[in-house]
């Protein structure tokens, strides 16, 4: 891309979007630049916030005009991920969560929502719960103002039915890089009357919805997402089991429950760490300087504080009452009762553990922060998530949790994992909490995160949704013919390649 | 965040503390979506994390602070909502404190602002002085639309003065029945110039529930409001007052110290910090909301006809002192239909004074409150703190009350004032239960026309 006039894009914004359109402050600047990755801050050119679909077909053709690299955001929690930050420094920051917050409509009879970019979960489950609770939407476990789409377009997911929030929305509306509005699924007709929209993705032509997750092909300004009838009741069940091995077993159990739908949330399973890490910091940090892991004592002693295990696995049946569900909870205790190993702890027990009711929270679509507090396991505000996933097999899961332990701690951090188990897949959402003002513990935890992706990959499995900084390096694992197809993809829908340039290591030359 | 303070600053305790809170911050910004200020202005100095770059950079420097950064602290309400939202626990709730102390120590603000200040330092806190300065204020309500945004303000606080029953004074007012505890009553200042009927409720309750109560000698203001006006010293020497009278009483014997206006709450649950000293920290520990404490005792079950009551969370109560579920169970339990209000995370714009110091902000956050309020029809509104009561009540359409006037009215105690006003509708069915904080269980009401089948 030739050199981009932003004086000139800027100029134009404002002129069409008023002063409050614009924000090119000192301070607004670093904030949106920062994020919490080994690779440092990326300040944007400055922020435009547009209110109308309308005014994001300007902009995208005003950075056409002006070759202004555009990065646009819904609310801005992907901590762990990027927060905030573009691909690149410079660029400009599209903020849609900001005034394109509305909830545009609410079928209750069929069971789905229109969203804007910047409706959080928080401000849905707010409105459903207005409306009497008659529906309930799938919430992940992270921030409650985390926005839907943006969440669904990076293909995040819950724990519900509902829970793969891309396979759940229906229907988008989207600015392509040239300013045109595409909608797809049967919002592709050409017609005012567009009653399927939200309601069927698979009617005539080609399904384009998918082209819009982890990429940079179009900016979504509208979405549709199907909701659950609210169960009357939620009835969750929790076990622990004591040693690091046990995940093989672990897992053995869960899919034949998920094979046959037969406990109806995914299974949530996750380590010791992973709960403990999210009620205080670590107690040994400060003791090692940073440098080592957490000892098998420190995290025995923590297991014991919180009444947990080295493995915690947490599901929930939906039903009329606790009563109703009470035979289902029996089958599954004892299924698990015949590990020998399993500790069960009731749903009454479970709320009075912060980190279960975690799960409770997650499986009964009710936005909440515990989760949260593991991002201060280690002091400093550095974090990453990596997303691998295995097989619903024990054995390859078990030899998977070997693998990424001994890589933590060869680096000297602390293993904290959750398995979220479907019927045929976990996907693996590890989090490397660091200090980020500490230059080697820095290094340090890029070196984690690469290794331990480059072992993975050797072992022919793929990361989910990545951090920014790893958008290239992810993208230069995939076969050539793909790098290809998303290049010429990129070049049709946004020939001037400014939506956006670098994200998920989309670029209109794919890297050879 | 790293900190550049000097051994001579960290000398001082309360840079030193300011430096430890400081360093927690990591710049996640979670806190920006909660924030009010930050949500209606979009500035990043208008925001939690933008405010404590601007305290660090404050006190690092020293000397008198510049203009822009107690522009943007002052308009920080300390509602507490990024301590809520804040995955790192930065505990924002004293380093603005500090940082208001240090402004009122270091800054000379213009004279219109001293002068104002100055009066509500002085008037607050002192229900005699301020309700005599709310007759005299009666008299320019006439005048209101002539005066400054921030004078119409205070004189439209004033209401329908002057509210019924008396200043309470010390003394022991006896348990009904069988005594279960002993329980010493904050009367809260400015509550009682504004609004004599929640003490008056309160009383009733807690006696009916066979609680002694007692008002102690020497107890008046909290010290919230000078506190957080930047006033430490002032706000301290009326604590240590509460301090002395409480602990004369608690060597008696007290089972708690219960506080019907949660911005006073906050304060005297935090004396151990604010005072310090075994004593303050004795006297922290025993106070408790009044929701919490009836919830702890028990409750009778209510006879209230199920009217739609939207019950508002006071930031105090749920931000500053994280009860939530409390006055939702009891207003259930009295037999109430209780509503909860979209966005219920977000100050009302009351926050002690700052609807008086920053009306514009103040007014835009009320109007957003009330019409969030208005989305979930209620007969009632229902809050437990005063200061969100005068400032809902300001914009919104259904009466407003204090949680223990309802109790105190579902348990045999007469209607609140606030109601007999108005001509309150028929109460409909029973519909779903409100969201508790966290999810359970429990069942929701059978829906007649259901959208899916279980």
């Amino acid at each position: 891309m030739t050199s981009p006039n932003l004086e000139a894009f800027f100029s134009a914004i404002t002129g069409a979007l008023g002063a409050d359109g614009v924000n090119r402050s000192e301070e607004t600047i670093r904030r949106y630049g920062e994020n919490t990755m080994p690779g440092g801050d990326r300040p944007p050119a400055g922020v435009v916030y547009p209110a109308s679909t309308g005014d994001v077909q300007l902009i995208v053709r005003a950075a056409n005009t002006h070759k202004v690299a555009l990065y646009p955001i819904s609310t801005g929690n992907n901590i762990g991920l990027g927060s905030r930050s573009a691909s690149a420094a410079g660029q400009v920051v599209v903020d849609l969560g900001r005034k394109m917050d509305r909830i545009l409509d609410i079928d209750e009879k069929l069971a789905f929502v229109v969203v804007e970019p910047g409706v959080s979960y928080q401000a849905l489950y707010d409105e459903l719960l207005r409306r009497g609770n008659k529906l309930m939407l799938d919430v992940t476990s992270g921030p409650p103002q985390g926005g839907m789409i943006g969440n669904a377009l990076d293909k995040g997911a819950g724990y519900s039915p509902y829970f793969d929030h891309f396979g759940f929305s229906c229907g988008l509306e989207i600015v392509l890089g040239n300013g045109e509005v595409l909608r797809t699924g049967d919002g592709a007709l050409d017609s005012k009357d567009l009653i399927n929209w939200h309601t069927s993705k698979y009617s005539f032509g080609p399904i384009l919805d998918g082209l819009f997750t982890q990429s940079n092909f179009g900016i979504v300004t509208r979405m549709g997402v199907w909701l659950l009838p609210r169960p009357p009741a939620v009835r969750s069940f929790h076990f622990t089991f004591p040693d690091d091995d046990d995940l093989q077993t672990i897992i053995e159990l869960c899919r034949p429950l998920k094979l046959s739908n037969f406990v109806p949330t995914l299974f949530r399973v996750t380590n010791d760490l992973y709960l403990c890490g999210s009620e205080g910091e670590s107690p040994e940090y400060r003791a090692s300087g940073g440098k080592r892991s957490i000892s098998d004592e420190g995290r025995h002693h923590l297991r014991e504080r919180h009444g947990l295990g080295a493995w915690n696995v947490s599901g929930a049946f939906y039903g009329t009452s606790a009563a109703a569900m009470e035979p289902q909870i029996q089958r599954v205790r004892d299924m698990f009762g015949q590990s020998g190993k399993a500790r069960y702890i009731a749903h009454e027990d479970a709320t009075a553990i912060p980190p279960l009711q975690v799960a409770i929270n997650a499986f009964s679509g009710v936005p909440c922060l515990g989760e949260l507090g593991l991002l201060k396991w280690r002091p400093g505000g550095g974090n990453i998530w990596f997303a691998p996933g295995t097989p619903m097999d024990g054995g390859v899961a078990n030899e998977f949790q070997r693998l990424c332990r001994k890589i933590y701690g060869e680096f000297g951090f602390d293993y904290t994992v959750m398995n979220v188990c479907s019927a045929r897949f976990a996907r693996g959402l590890h989090v490397i909490t660091f200090n980020r003002e500490d230059a080697d513990e820095r290094a340090r935890a890029d070196a984690c995160y690469r290794k331990m992706s480059e072992e993975v990959v050797g072992r022919g499995v793929f990361v989910g949704r990545a951090p920014i900084d790893y958008h290239p390096f992810h993208m230069a694992q995939t076969m050539p013919a793909f790098r290809q197809a998303c290049a010429g993809i990129k070049a049709a829908l946004d020939p001037n390649g400014i939506i956006a340039p670098g994200r998920y290591g989309i670029i209109e030359v794919p890297a050879h | 965040m790293q900190t550049t303070f000097t051994l001579e600053q960290l000398a001082q305790p309360q840079i030193a503390e300011a430096d430890g809170i400081l360093k927690t911050c990591v710049h996640y910004g979670f806190c920006t979506a909660t924030c009010p200020t930050y949500v209606l202005s979009r500035d990043e100095n208008d925001s939690p994390r933008g405010r404590i770059d601007l305290i660090r950079a404050m006190l690092e420097k020293g000397g008198p602070p510049d203009a822009k950064t107690v522009h943007h602290l002052d308009r920080c309400l300390s509602c507490l909502s990024c301590m809520t939202t804040c995955a790192v626990k930065v505990d924002y709730a004293h380093l603005i404190d500090i940082a208001r102390n240090y402004i009122e120590d270091n800054y000379r603000r213009p004279l219109g602002e001293r002068v104002l200040r100055h009066l509500i330092a002085e008037l607050l806190p002192d229900p005699r002085r301020f309700a005599l300065a709310l007759r005299l204020a009666t008299f320019a309500r006439p005048f209101a639309g002539m005066l400054p945004l921030r004078l119409r303000n205070l004189i439209e606080l004033v209401g329908a003065w002057p509210p019924a029953g008396e200043i309470l004074t010390p003394g022991n007012h006896p348990a009904e029945g069988v005594r279960k505890a002993r329980v010493a009553l904050l009367p809260s200042c400015a509550q009682q110039a504004l609004d004599r009927n929640i003490n008056a409720a309160t009383l009733r309750l807690l006696r009916r529930h066979g609680c002694e109560v007692l008002v102690a000698p020497g107890v008046g203001c909290c010290g919230a409001l000078p506190l957080h006006m930047g006033r430490s010293g002032q706000g301290k020497a009326l604590a240590r007052r509460n301090v002395a009278g409480w602990s004369a009483e608690a060597a008696r014997g007290l089972d708690a110290i219960v506080v019907n206006a949660s911005g006073c709450g906050t304060t005297v649950k935090d004396y151990g910090h604010f005072v310090g000293g075994e004593q303050a920290k004795s006297v922290g520990a025993l106070a408790r909301d009044v929701s919490e404490f009836l919830l702890e005792l028990g409750l009778e079950r209510g006879r209230a006809a199920p009217y739609r009551v939207a019950y508002h969370d006071a930031c105090s109560l749920q931000h500053g002192q994280r009860v939530t579920s409390a006055p939702r169970k009891l207003l259930a339990r009295a037999g109430f239909d209780v509503l909860d209000v979209p966005e219920r995370h977000f100050c009302c714009g009351s926050a002690g004074t700052y609807n008086l110091l920053q009306p514009e902000i103040a007014t835009a956050l009320g109007e957003r409150k009330a019409a969030h309020i208005a989305s979930v029809d209620p007969d009632i509104i229902a809050a437990g703190n005063l200061g969100c009561m005068v400032q809902i009540g300001r914009f919104a359409q259904a009466p407003i009350v204090h949680t223990v006037e309802l109790l105190d009215w579902a348990t045999g105690g007469p209607m609140p004032p606030a109601l007999t006003a108005t001509r309150l509708r028929e109460p409909a069915v029973r519909r779903a239960p409100a969201a508790q904080d966290e999810a359970t269980s429990a069942p929701v009401a059978a829906d007649p026309n259901p959208t899916g089948i279980w």
